[in-house]
């Protein structure tokens, strides 16, 4: 989970698969197909001459610096930063801090629980289970709002409903202790970890 | 909680973001346009192109038709629109992850089907008597196949395992839905003779 702009990448990648789509069956019909070949060079050659001219009219004097080429380069470089622009913004998302309770009148002053200490107390309390195998926890921010992800794997033939229901329980106790009910999003994993490791649970 | 939060949440971990697939058109996309500024900036200096110079790459263009040979053309433009048409797929297509939503209390869970799977697998095993490696249990988005594959002499009716199955499955309250099939293998020839 992070903020990925997945509109975006939907985009892009419609505007790239139509381009070359549009290019690769360009090239084939004027290949098989006579009459588009004869289409095909007849505007061609008038988009050309059309440039062509375009240069020539807006040639700086006495150098081969001309304005039409100048203004498809500025295209180029700003489409070329804006592609930049949106593979620097892949993924990011990542919060440290998990809740203020900043609503209690605490002499001390505002209690801020940082991913750290949540991610520890869940994680303690998930490695005294046999079936869960793995376990990571974050903070994600999400429309500005923190929300907690716990991510765990389990022995392969665990039920997932007792599971998440172990799960749920504990979280909801973690609320009780800190004072707050963040947000919580669970993912059960299934994977290679859990394919090679032991199916039952081994007996102390 | 917002139940809009955990919606948009539920539905980026069940679907794929492209992000792979981005990335590599974005990079075709660069490559291409820095190849096209390289040689307008170049033939703007007089300078030598790198490849193939400005005026001759025109030429070339206007001469497509004609290009020799003509079946490598023919292929060339045939793999251009082959991968645009995987770009374009990727585009349109939902993307859909093989992971399920569970509801259990307010908050959001997703589970990847493998687990639904080995899960149910167990369960089978357990209600049924028959060994973990003689069931195949194989969930996808909208169904649950099981597979059973009895030791000699055992004899099973397939209604009675999928209401079984059925009502472990209703237990996950999954989203969406997943019908339950059930399967019944005769036994292998090779365990006959032996």
């Amino acid at each position: 989970m992070n903020s990925t702009n997945r509109v975006l990448n939907r985009i892009i990648l419609f505007v790239v698969g139509i381009v070359l789509l549009a290019l690769g069956a360009a090239v084939v019909t004027i290949i098989i197909w006579p009459a588009a070949a004869k289409y095909w060079t007849g505007a061609a050659t008038a988009i050309k001459s059309w440039t062509e001219a375009a240069i020539a009219d807006t040639t700086v004097e006495a150098t081969t610096i001309n304005g039409f080429a100048m203004a498809i380069l500025l295209l180029i470089i700003i489409l070329l930063i804006l592609v930049i622009l949106v593979l620097t913004h892949v993924g990011g998302g990542r919060s440290r801090t998990v809740l203020h309770a900043s609503g209690q009148q605490n002499p001390l002053g505002h209690v801020t629980v940082q991913e750290s200490f949540v991610s520890d107390a869940l994680k303690h309390s998930l490695n005294n289970r046999e079936e869960v195998l793995f376990s990571s926890v974050s903070a994600k921010n999400i429309r500005k709002q923190p929300v907690l992800h716990l991510s765990v794997t389990p022995r392969q033939n665990t039920s997932p409903r007792d599971l998440v229901e172990d799960l749920n329980t504990l979280v909801t106790n973690l609320a009780t202790l800190t004072g707050e009910n963040v947000p919580t999003y669970i993912s059960l994993h299934s994977g290679l970890r859990a394919k090679l490791a032991r199916n039952q649970r081994r007996l102390a | 909680m917002s139940t809009q939060t955990f919606r948009r949440i539920v539905r980026r971990e069940t679907h794929s973001p492209r992000t792979v697939a981005m990335i590599i058109a974005a990079g075709v996309l660069i490559a291409a346009l820095t190849y096209i500024g390289t040689g307008i900036v170049l033939y703007m200096l007089a300078q030598p192109d790198l490849l193939l110079g400005l005026p001759s790459a025109v030429a070339w263009i206007i001469g497509l038709p004609t290009v020799q040979p003509e079946w490598l053309a023919a292929i060339s433009g045939v793999v251009l629109g082959l991968l645009g048409l995987v770009f374009l797929f990727l585009a349109l297509t939902p993307g859909r992850l093989p992971k399920h939503q569970m509801k259990c209390g307010e908050r959001a869970i997703v589970v990847d089907n493998g687990v639904i799977a080995s899960s149910i697998a167990k369960y089978v095993s357990d209600e049924t008597g028959i060994p973990l490696n003689d069931i195949t249990v194989g969930v996808s988005h909208r169904a649950a196949d099981i597979t059973l594959r009895p030791r000699i002499g055992a004899r099973l009716n397939e209604a009675p395992i999928r209401d079984l199955v059925a009502a472990e499955i209703d237990s996950y309250r999954l989203t969406p839905s997943v019908k339950t099939r059930v399967r019944i293998i005769r036994p292998y020839e090779s365990d006959l003779d032996g």
